[in-house]
């Protein structure tokens, strides 16, 4: 399999008054075709302006990109002007966010806002388009489309909602698509709907899904491969069956670990103690030390890079060979 | 076996839908539709059921936050619905809350150390001095907090260490019964088990009772001895909670089980994934609520309401055809 995503060496920091945030600093990783790529960290720690970064959605000031390459299909998206970003948004890469009710427009009717991309991207003309939108509607799993193009998102329930954002995101078919918290809005019956459809959409299509998430659970039943980040940095990247029975970072086993369903019957929950640094004041050498039951002398003066510990497998640790669950 | 602390008997609360300017009532939403059930001392019973079955106002009902429609709540054989204002001012003290929302509960004016020791002096169990200092911080050390915390105001704290704020506040009457009402939702993986293990240590050293609602059934299987599983404003199962993890009988529960993600990607097992969404509690439907959404309905589902029975060993479920 090729790659149809390269990130290098991504950084983008945001000035703020009170300093410089680096948001994401420093993230490398790859995206194959086809591939389900699920990206876990808990909130703060880049995620999502990784993401963000990618389709440049990043709002200037304060944020920037300050360094480093996309290669997406071959060409790289920081060199790109405005204008061709513009026609790779939505039609190439598409995104679908977390809160389905703030990203969907309210005095717009489900079908005008999927008809809007396709008339755009692939120069349908209305008929063509309502066509088509009422046939993604259908294949996103609705029933009765023809009515609900017709209706205005506040008429929809949350799952329905996320479903017309996925109609939309799919409607011009992209090679790519950035999901960003899909489920945790909704309920757990109803995310089981939402992630059997991008399942069965990923394998009819042929899309990459970059799954961002906090829940492992979902990665676990999503992902192919995994990126864990913890203040902006990537701290390990493995492939799914390998980060679950071998993960090879403290910070990833500290998460396994403090998560209930893991836990045995009576057994008291591991912590991770203390809480995520304030992205002002990162502490010296490894940003996790603090909270690391591993960390010596050299972790809080150097900072580990990310390096193969195994074929395919990285980790951002020093000690990387010896931590285990 | 422990004794049984509260008692819940077909308690209802529903909220009226009025409409125009005469506030003329036009329906009702049946958020709590006759729920029953009991808890023992020193136990957690957990709660779960996802958004709008009605299992928060469940937990505001029978404290009296909201007042109920119909039913019985008795808390160690005081009538909870029927006490005056004086009694009820006594059970507050033995029966507190915590809240989901750790920034929007507590008072951004207010110090750590007035936010928790603001009960004790209505109460009028100490009045403002050292002593009150004193036992202010006990409390808060018990929840994890330090002293220099006092005198800080919570925009200071993290999401985790506000929520140790919100137990430290309910804490500080020395209740025999807490209704946590998804006390970890609104906190990240790694905090949330800090938040878990110190419920579990204040029941270990302090042997309170918990109503623990969630939606997160992992959570809810991990800290809970027996667990309630809600839809549409009522109980469908309740049962201790490894009969009832391990063997469902409601086919809402079946469903719900098998619809949490596991961390374990080798495990893809057959999830059980139900149509459609919940219809509305304004306008439920007839019979057991879940038929439109079962896979076994019968004719019979539509028509009659199933009986919250017990199955035998306290494993209770609502459905006409489980055995």
């Amino acid at each position: 399999m090729n790659n149809l995503l390269k990130v290098k060496d991504l950084r983008t920091y945001f000035y703020t008054d009170d300093g410089v945030v680096k948001a994401v600093d420093g993230v490398e990783f790859q995206v194959k075709f086809g591939e389900t790529i699920g990206i876990v960290g808990e909130s703060g720690c880049g995620k999502s302006i990784t993401a963000m970064s990618l389709i440049r959605l990043i709002q200037s000031p304060p944020g920037k990109i300050v360094s480093g390459n996309i290669i997406f299909d071959g060409e790289d998206l920081t060199q790109l002007s405005d204008e061709e970003i513009r026609s790779i948004r939505g039609n190439d890469i598409s995104m679908i966010f977390q809160e389905p009710m703030t990203s969907l427009n309210p005095v717009f009717t489900s079908g005008y806002q999927i008809e809007e991309i396709l008339e755009l991207h692939q120069k349908l003309d209305e008929d063509q388009a309502r066509k088509r939108a009422i046939e993604m509607i259908k294949l996103i799993g609705i029933p009765n489309a023809e009515r609900i193009v017709d209706e205005y998102p506040h008429q929809l329930s949350g799952g329905m909602r996320q479903r017309v954002m996925i109609a939309m995101a799919l409607a011009c078919q992209p090679k790519m698509l950035i999901a960003d918290e899909p489920t945790t809005a909704l309920d757990v019956t109803i995310q089981a709907q939402i992630l059997e459809l991008m399942n069965e959409l990923k394998n009819k299509m042929n899309t990459s899904i970059m799954l961002i998430t906090h829940d492992l659970g979902v990665i676990a039943e999503m992902a192919d491969h995994v990126i864990v980040m913890y203040s902006g940095k990537v701290v390990e990247d493995a492939p799914i069956i390998e980060l679950f029975e071998n993960p090879r970072h403290p910070y990833t086993i500290g998460l396994m670990a403090s998560m209930p369903s893991l836990a045995k019957e009576g057994q008291r929950l591991e912590t991770i103690p203390g809480v995520v640094p304030n992205p002002l004041y990162l502490p010296k050498g490894c940003y996790f030390h603090p909270r690391c039951k591993f960390a010596t002398d050299e972790c809080k003066k150097l900072q580990p890079e990310l390096r193969e510990i195994a074929p395919g497998h990285k980790s951002a640790c020093f000690r990387a060979e010896e931590v285990t669950r | 076996m422990s004794e049984v602390i509260l008692e819940i008997n077909n308690l209802k609360k529903y909220f009226p839908i009025t409409k125009g300017l005469m506030k003329k009532e036009v329906g009702e939403v049946k958020a709590v539709d006759g729920v029953s059930l009991f808890i023992k001392e020193g136990e957690t019973l957990g709660i779960v059921g996802e958004s709008g079955c009605g299992k928060s106002t469940l937990g505001r009902t029978l404290l009296r936050l909201y007042e109920p429609t119909e039913g019985d709540v008795i808390f160690r054989g005081v009538d909870v619905l029927n006490a005056s204002t004086d009694e009820m001012k006594k059970l507050r003290r033995e029966m507190q809350i915590v809240f989901q929302d750790p920034y929007s509960s507590l008072n951004p004016r207010m110090t750590i150390s007035r936010i928790v020791g603001e009960s004790l002096i209505e109460h009028g169990l100490f009045k403002k001095g050292k002593g009150l200092e004193d036992y202010v911080v006990e409390v808060m050390e018990k929840c994890g907090l330090a002293r220099y915390h006092m005198n800080r105001y919570p925009h200071e704290f993290s999401g985790g260490q506000r929520q140790r704020v919100g137990v430290a506040r309910a804490l500080a009457l020395n209740p025999s019964f807490i209704v946590a009402d998804e006390p970890v939702s609104a906190l990240d993986v790694s905090i949330q088990s800090q938040i878990i293990n110190l419920f579990n240590d204040l029941q270990r050293d302090l042997n309170i009772s918990f109503m623990f609602i969630s939606h997160d059934l992992s959570v809810v299987r991990y800290i809970s001895h027996r667990v309630g599983v809600m839809y549409l404003g009522s109980i469908v199962e309740l049962a201790e909670k490894n009969a009832l993890f391990d063997n469902p009988q409601h086919p809402y529960t079946q469903a719900l089980l098998t619809a949490i993600p596991e961390p374990d990607p080798r495990n893809k097992r057959e999830r059980i994934i139900l149509e459609g969404d919940i219809p509305s509690p304004s306008n439920p439907p007839s019979g057991c609520k879940f038929h439109t959404r079962c896979r076994y309905a019968q004719d019979i589902c539509s028509e009659r309401v199933p009986e919250f029975r017990d199955l035998g060993g306290e494993h209770f479920v609502a459905c006409h055809f489980a055995k």
